[in-house]
């Protein structure tokens, strides 16, 4: 299985743990990871409050790149996934907004078409590479570790461009259950972080991840596992700003899915990608660190 | 407020936009706002009334200002509205709308405008890259700059996030 890689903005500027576990777990598990190398921005939330042109213009590029690659893209971030889903969602079904798009895109000698699909990191672990062979890939469990989830909103929202509600809640449960870990349900599981806000209302952001670490910290967790870099970036970073500005602590380490895959996969976190985390991993790694 | 200030042609014009048609199906029943995560934070958002003073005409009230830039675009309201009314949807056809008017918050334009220079709204700093390098991690240089910008002249994004007569914001 071959993929349109496609990396975003905030992974590889911040977030290089996601990224170089991603890099070494799905070729791990059969995939093939290709650069989609000329990329743009998605063209996510700002961009598309801004103006609707020209996010629809911006996505579709990418989904022309993708095309000439002759391959469906992978995400790593929901934001990403939103923006590239719901475009190619609405040009594949529209010929007149397909026309509009193709006509902005004729200047720079590219013509969407809606031949590539656009997938989640979730999707593509849960759907293409499959349970069973994520279960045979599995050496070293966790034990006794109390996880909640993070789905983030746009891996399932809106569920008009998802086949059915919810199932990313389902999927990232059942990829959880492989690893060893529990998912332990709480309240404000389905609430968003509050990542869209951040530089545009950092006091609101701030509110809506505390309701959320509140929720966590009642259902006992230990750790927090997300899917999208925003969600990440809310809820470690987030809790230092919680401290700062409530207080409160609430020391929950955050990790990206694939990190408890590959952990549990056999693979060690390097030094720096532990340090990485804000919020210290502790016992969650316990064993699992590589030695200098 | 005035009679004579409401502007009556506001639904359509919002309507008429490619995000907003949803607002000619609202009933004004409020589940939106009872599914809205920021609504449960503050008493100052709420996506029903915002709906309302469309459908009424209070431009002066929405347009310029801070509280169509409060959604998260969950699209919990637009999964949960009866009427499929796209809330989360006209949310964003009101906040193309408030940019032409120059209600677009600093973050926002800073991402707009690196979006512009870079082709990403998000750039890494030198550390990150030196840590790529040691990392042996692909670059991340946009080699369709030109073409981004060439979309970007296209869709005149320039001109959308400088207008010339701009409301001041609320």
């Amino acid at each position: 299985m071959k993929y349109a890689f496609f990396v975003g903005c905030l992974i590889p500027a911040r977030e290089l743990s996601y990224e170089v576990s991603v890099r070494k777990v799905l070729p791990a598990l059969g995939i093939e990871l290709v650069d989609m190398k000329d990329a743009n921005c998605c063209a996510p939330f700002s961009i598309q409050s801004v103006d609707h042109a020209s996010w629809m213009a911006l996505a579709a590029r990418n989904l022309c790149i993708a095309e000439e690659m002759g391959l469906d893209v992978l995400t790593l971030c929901n934001d990403c996934y939103e923006s590239l889903l719901m475009v190619n969602t609405l040009l594949k079904n529209n010929k007149a907004l397909k026309n509009k798009v193709n006509e902005i895109l004729a200047d720079v000698g590219k013509e969407f078409k809606g031949k590539s699909d656009v997938k989640h990191l979730i999707d593509v672990l849960y759907d293409d590479v499959g349970m069973k062979t994520i279960k045979n890939a599995i050496t070293e469990p966790f034990t006794e570790l109390k996880v909640g989830t993070q789905p983030g909103c746009h891996l399932t929202k809106p569920k008009r461009i998802h086949f059915e509600v919810l199932r990313g809640f389902r999927a990232l449960d059942e990829l959880i259950a492989a690893t060893g870990a529990e998912t332990i349900p709480y309240e404000r599981k389905e609430m968003c972080c509050g990542g869209p806000l951040r530089d545009i209302n950092d006091e609101l952001a701030r509110q809506v991840a505390r309701e959320k670490l509140i929720s966590l910290k009642n259902a006992e967790v230990q750790g927090i596992v997300t899917v999208c870099p925003f969600c990440y970036l809310q809820l470690d970073t987030g809790q230092l700003e919680v401290k700062r500005h409530f207080n409160e602590e609430y020391n929950l380490p955050v990790l990206h899915f694939i990190e408890l895959l590959k952990m549990a996969m056999g693979m060690k976190l390097e030094d720096w990608e532990v340090k990485s985390h804000r919020i210290p991993l502790g016992d969650i790694v316990k064993g699992r660190i590589q030695e200098e | 407020m005035k009679l004579s200030e409401l502007d009556l042609g506001l639904m359509s014009e919002v309507a008429n936009t490619p995000r907003g048609k949803g607002i000619l199906l609202c009933i004004q029943c409020g589940r939106c706002t009872s599914s809205c995560p920021v609504a449960r934070i503050t008493k100052e958002h709420n996506p029903r009334r915002l709906m309302e003073m469309i459908i009424l005409g209070f431009r002066s009230e929405v347009i310029p200002h801070q509280l169509p830039w409060y959604c998260l675009s969950c699209f919990t309201c637009l999964d949960r509205c009866p009427q499929g009314g796209d809330v989360g949807e006209v949310m964003f056809a009101i906040r193309n709308l408030a940019v032409k008017e120059g209600n677009v918050p600093a973050g926002v334009l800073a991402q707009a405008k690196s979006l512009m220079e870079t082709g990403r709204v998000i750039n890494p700093i030198r550390s990150a890259l030196d840590k790529r390098e040691s990392l042996g991690l692909g670059e991340i240089a946009l080699g369709g700059l030109d073409e981004v910008q060439s979309i970007l002249k296209k869709t005149k994004l320039d001109k959308v996030i400088s207008p010339k007569e701009t409301v001041k914001r609320k």
